[in-house]
């Protein structure tokens, strides 16, 4: 890869990053490769960066200027936005795909002509880059679903999901972190907290992670919950070499 | 402290919003119309984080237990004290066990109550903006108490009073910058979203406003990027949503223009029914 980014003018104080417009996982290690460069080298100039697919958003500081930062932008060694092969986490996200929690998983199944047990198994043997959060706190854009398992979004969206339900939309597959209304396909459920602010932000995931999901049952989704609860459910990280 | 007798319509406490968690999905939120917010802190000697009771529509009522000195700014309440009329803009001492009440607004939409030092309800990541997925309320209720700072810090009485700009109020014409998308419209659509009259919906919140008067336009969809306060958003259905400052970090609808900063404001303080036009202006330096 080597595509040279695009740099506009987002409001007064925001500058946006755009590559070409493609969901791509090597377009979106540019994103995400530029987003640490730039907090490394201008972090006292911004107030924050918003990684997504293939666009970054820069949001700076009260009294810069937008046009003097994208000329220093533009000043940076394309080289240094390129990293080698990184190590990442990789993290095990229990579900249960039990029809109790997996609301739509037989309606998913009929529709693309498989059974729920293929649903289940093709679900579980991906691993999905995590592109950016958004949408909710801590919702993870996951990127890497089986093209067998892309189903449109329902027609009328549910007004209340529960945290941790996984889902199904389009091309692509998330985890609600927080209880919301929404379109998805439920699928299953994850009995771990995903997102919580009580002293200070903790995110289970972050842009760039590998996630796959591992099939528990509903004995299991408790007992984990329980340990959850307790905060003593240790979540399964292991070194993933992109 | 404050014992609050109703919450009004929707009541919140806000500062300038929470800054550095918006790649975690975390809204910004605070104040809607930050000029008035701001001129609300300044008149009582507060620095402008400080967090400020903004109020929408229908004012709270509120029993001060002791006293303090408070301003009220943004839109025009007739807003009492012990049913004695006071003025808006003012730097206002409020003895103890005082109701203050606000009525209607005859302009406007949002006002902004300032006390001295500032409201200290719960703070969650750096900000009091109360965010319903972030802090436990989401809005200031029948039965709160919010604690004041301790009158003996007050330096005695200081007359402050400003006036305050009639455009900030009655101006139709909403400033905006073309959106990260508008260069992807035909010619014909990125005309008439700029010579379209536009109305507010009273479906409008702090997370968008929503606008009639693009329906017979439309815009395919993005792949998901970033949106923030004040992007202007036009759906393949026709819809146009202004995003305010709740809204999403990211978002899937074409972001076909961008308000300025004082436009924020500005739409901030526009009821439901509202007749507006958008002003195209140059992109700052």
């Amino acid at each position: 890869m080597n595509q040279q980014p695009t740099y506009r003018h987002f409001g007064e104080n925001g500058v946006l990053i755009n590559w070409p417009s493609r969901i791509d996982p090597l377009i979106n290690d540019e994103v995400l490769s530029m987003d640490s460069l730039i907090a490394k080298a201008f972090g006292y100039k911004i107030i924050e960066l918003v990684p997504s697919y293939h666009s970054l958003a820069v949001y700076l500081k009260e009294g810069e200027s937008v046009s003097s930062f994208i000329e220093l932008l533009k000043e940076l060694p394309v080289s240094e936005t390129r990293r080698s092969k990184n190590v990442k986490r990789l993290i095990t996200i229990p579900v249960c795909y039990d029809p109790k929690y997996a609301l739509d998983i037989e309606e998913l199944a009929l529709a693309n002509e498989i059974t729920t047990k293929k649903v289940i198994q093709l679900h579980t043997g991906e691993i999905y880059k995590v592109y950016f959060l958004g949408f909710l706190p801590g919702f993870p854009y996951l990127g890497g679903l089986d093209k067998s398992l892309f189903t449109p979004r329902k027609s009328t969206p549910r007004k209340y999901i529960e945290s941790g339900s996984v889902a199904i939309g389009g091309k692509q597959t998330g985890i609600y972190t927080e209880d919301s209304p929404g379109g998805w396909n439920i699928i299953g459920r994850s009995p771990l907290e995903f997102f919580s602010c009580e002293s200070s932000l903790q995110c289970l995931l972050k842009p760039g992670d590998f996630v796959r999901f591992s099939s528990i049952s509903k004995k299991q989704f408790k007992k984990i919950r329980a340990e959850v609860a307790k905060g003593i459910f240790e979540v399964g990280k292991e070194v993933h070499r992109d | 402290m404050i014992e609050v007798l109703s919450g009004g319509l929707y009541t919140s406490i806000q500062d300038l919003g929470r800054f550095g968690f918006r790649r975690n999905g975390v809204p910004l939120s605070g104040v809607m119309d930050r000029y008035s917010a701001r001129l609300a802190n300044r008149l009582v000697g507060n620095s402008k984080q400080e967090a400020v009771m903004e109020i929408t529509h229908i004012g709270p009522v509120l029993h001060f237990k002791s006293k303090t000195e408070i301003a009220i700014t943004g839109a025009g309440f007739t807003p009492t004290i012990n049913d004695i009329e006071v003025s808006l803009n003012t730097r206002t001492f409020v003895p103890e066990n005082s109701i203050l009440k606000f009525g209607l607004p005859d302009y406007g939409l949002r006002a902004y109550l300032s006390v001295f030092g500032g409201f200290k309800t719960e703070n969650k990541l750096g900000s009091y903006s109360q965010y319903f997925r972030i802090t436990k309320k989401e809005t200031i209720e029948k039965g709160d108490f919010l604690s004041l700072n301790p009158s003996e810090g007050i330096p005695i009485k200081i007359t402050a009073s400003v006036k305050v700009p009639r455009i900030h109020f009655f101006s139709d014409s909403i400033e905006v910058f073309t959106g990260p998308d508008y260069h992807l419209l035909p010619k014909t659509i990125q005309k008439k979203i700029l010579e379209a009259k536009v109305t507010v919906s009273s479906d409008s919140n702090r997370m968008a406003y929503i606008l009639k008067g693009w329906e017979k336009l439309s815009a395919k969809e993005i792949i998901t990027a970033p949106v923030q306060p004040g992007t202007i958003q036009l759906t393949p259905s026709g819809q146009c949503l202004v995003l305010m400052r709740d809204a999403q970090t990211t978002g899937g609808y074409s972001r076909v223009l961008q308000l300025t900063k004082s436009a924020i404001n500005i739409i901030s303080q526009k009821q439901a029914g509202t007749i507006l036009h958008f002003n195209l202006v140059d992109q700052p330096m």
